[in-house]
């Protein structure tokens, strides 16, 4: 073997270790990236989490990260002298019919568009389409407020569910791209045999869009759960019937914030936890629906 | 006749989303264009003033302040949330280890209420016992703890939290862009010799440009239009150091009772400027949209 031979394979190694060293760094460092990020994003939720079980003291000094003594009891003052019993019973009735109230009036809708030619359907969808593309945030809520004191609703939860239905375009989008997947040939043995479009949607047609009525439901569930300024707007003066958002926002102002910083915790742990739950059980919807929302 | 009856139906089963949508999606928007020439508080009397609030509103420093805040918040936002998203989802789109768990992490934050996320935030900014001037002052980084919330850094901690809560989403949405592209585009490029930096600018940009453009203006949109975290945080203070544009017709709308620096109610005054802050978003999104078709020209 010649002396160049070798100094020829040594070059070679010594270039392949640097390459696998680069490779090497760029891993680490695009790992590193990725755990930085990851914590990032999961600190304040874990804060929220381990704060909930801090005394109010441990929490002002501060001094901790995990609880010195663990205090369970925590949630049971937030749940009944912090009135988060009232609070989460109102974000359920709320979530619970405004959802409903979407997928009804969207789905019918929906069905309506996809199957049947009507009078004004262009204007229809004309219209829904806008109201997705029109953003005028704050301008509307105070003649949505007029028009609820119109109806005498103004203190009223209902008020609140009837605007969270009002707005259902969204919803209407998505159950129209399902509703496009439900073989037509069913309908129209269906008509043929005499049976009334009403009974085809609910018999049908309804039981087939039952995914749709899944994923757009979560989401329609999920804006009710974690909307504050609608709800905000119509119990401003009533804590009775506030939601969980607003009234754990309204800890933050109370007269006596500094005192309960631990309820704060223990509040906003009951606020996410519902969405962490279905999040977890069903995160792939939500992923797909937000990554299926732009391909349209 | 037949015909007509044939088309019955279907109006009927659209009809109670027509009537919702017209009551109050559409009648909101008429209400202020109409409240937008009156003098009128909310109650008392109604008086027509014609173009007076909209003169009113030329010297309103207050407003146009926030203006410029909507435009530094939105701006920061974007320029912290884009170029995250991007790496994020170019990174998770290959085939990483625990990538769809990373993903699930990172979108995390879309699921929850930015209300709720605002109060947790708020201890952990808090100036006087938060969590983050702790850390800071156990570990040295600081000597005194910084007043996250005051005139000075307000801004930038609620971009801060701006950007927590949108990175996932944005993420998510530029994967979906990022797995339209074919692979043998790569391929081909990797056969010309081209790095992974190569492709990234030659390929993935270019091939990205209608997904990323949509997102750039979601992005945008929804950064202008947002002030549900701000209002909760600071309320736009301290001395409107926080005040957008859409917090500000909302305080007239709603005044706030709390703040410091509360506004008297006025409807009036109220729907105009909501107007022109409506017009002021649909020219920034008309602009970009133009700027992108043009930037479509050129390459």
């Amino acid at each position: 073997m010649t002396t160049k031979t070798i100094k020829l394979r040594q070059a070679k190694t010594s270039a392949v270790t640097s390459r696998s060293l680069v490779s090497m760094l760029t891993k680490v460092a695009l790992w590193g990236f990725l755990v930085i990020m990851a914590v990032l994003i999961l600190f304040p939720i874990v804060i929220a989490f381990l704060g909930s079980f801090k005394s109010n003291a441990e929490l002002t000094a501060g001094s901790t990260f995990l609880p010195k003594v663990w205090h369970p009891s925590n949630y049971a003052d937030v749940w009944k002298l912090a009135n988060f019993s009232r609070y989460t019973w109102n974000s359920v009735f709320v979530s619970v019919f405004a959802t409903a109230g979407t997928l009804l009036i969207a789905s019918i809708s929906a069905y309506a568009v996809d199957r049947m030619d009507f009078l004004g359907k262009k204007f229809y969808v004309g219209l829904q389409a806008s109201t997705m593309f029109i953003s005028i945030g704050a301008v509307v809520l105070r003649p949505q407020f007029e028009l609820m004191v119109g109806l005498n609703l103004q203190t009223s939860l209902w008020a609140v569910i009837i605007i969270l239905v009002s707005g259902h375009a969204s919803t209407y989008f998505i159950l129209v791209s399902f509703m496009r997947g439900i073989p037509r040939e069913l309908d129209e043995a269906a008509m043929i045999d005499g049976c009334s479009r009403l009974w085809i949607y609910s018999r049908i047609v309804l039981p087939l869009l039952a995914p749709g009525l899944g994923v757009a439901g979560l989401f329609a569930f999920r804006h009710a759960w974690n909307e504050y300024i609608l709800p905000l707007v119509f119990t401003m003066s009533q804590p009775n019937l506030q939601v969980l958002t607003v009234g754990l926002a309204s800890l933050r102002y109370g007269i006596s914030a500094a005192s309960q910083t631990h309820y704060m915790m223990g509040g906003a742990v009951l606020s996410m936890l519902p969405m962490l739950v279905a999040y977890v059980v069903a995160n792939k919807s939500f992923m797909q629906m937000t990554a299926g929302s732009i391909k349209g | 006749m037949r015909n007509l009856k044939q088309k019955l139906p279907g109006f009927w089963f659209s009809l109670p989303s027509l009537v919702l949508t017209l009551i109050f999606s559409v009648y909101p928007i008429g209400w202020a264009m109409r409240y937008m020439f009156y003098d009128y508080k909310g109650y008392g009397t109604e008086r027509f003033v014609g173009l007076d609030n909209f003169v009113r509103l030329l010297s309103d420093e207050a407003y146009w302040n926030s203006v410029v805040n909507t435009f530094v918040y939105a701006g920061g936002k974007l320029a912290i949330t884009l170029p995250l998203s991007l790496i994020l989802a170019v990174i998770l789109n290959r085939g990483i280890r625990g990538k769809g768990f990373l993903r699930g992490v990172y979108f995390l934050p879309t699921i929850i209420s930015a209300s709720v996320m605002s109060v947790v935030f708020f201890t952990v900014f808090n100036s006087y016992n938060g969590v983050l001037n702790q850390l800071l002052v156990r570990y040295g980084i600081v000597e005194r703890n910084v007043d996250w919330l005051g005139v000075d850094k307000a801004m930038l901690t609620v971009i801060l939290i701006a950007a927590w809560g949108a990175i996932g989403n944005y993420m998510l949405l530029l994967i979906a862009g990022l797995q339209s592209i074919p692979d043998d585009i790569y391929e081909s490029a990797s056969l010309d010799g081209a790095n992974a930096w190569q492709k990234f600018i030659y390929v993935t940009i270019p091939m990205l440009g209608p997904v990323l453009q949509m997102v750039i203006m979601l992005a945008i949109i929804n950064s202008l239009k947002g002030y549900e975290s701000i209002m909760v945080l600071t309320e736009g203070g301290p001395i409107g150091k926080t005040e957008v544009m859409f917090m500000y017709v909302y305080k007239l709308f709603f005044p706030i009772s709390t703040s410091s620096n509360s506004m008297e109610q006025q409807l009036g005054y109220g729907s105009a400027v909501g107007f022109v802050t409506a017009i002021i978003v649909g020219v920034v999104t008309l602009f970009y949209f133009r700027l992108s078709k043009r930037l479509n020209q050129v390459h």
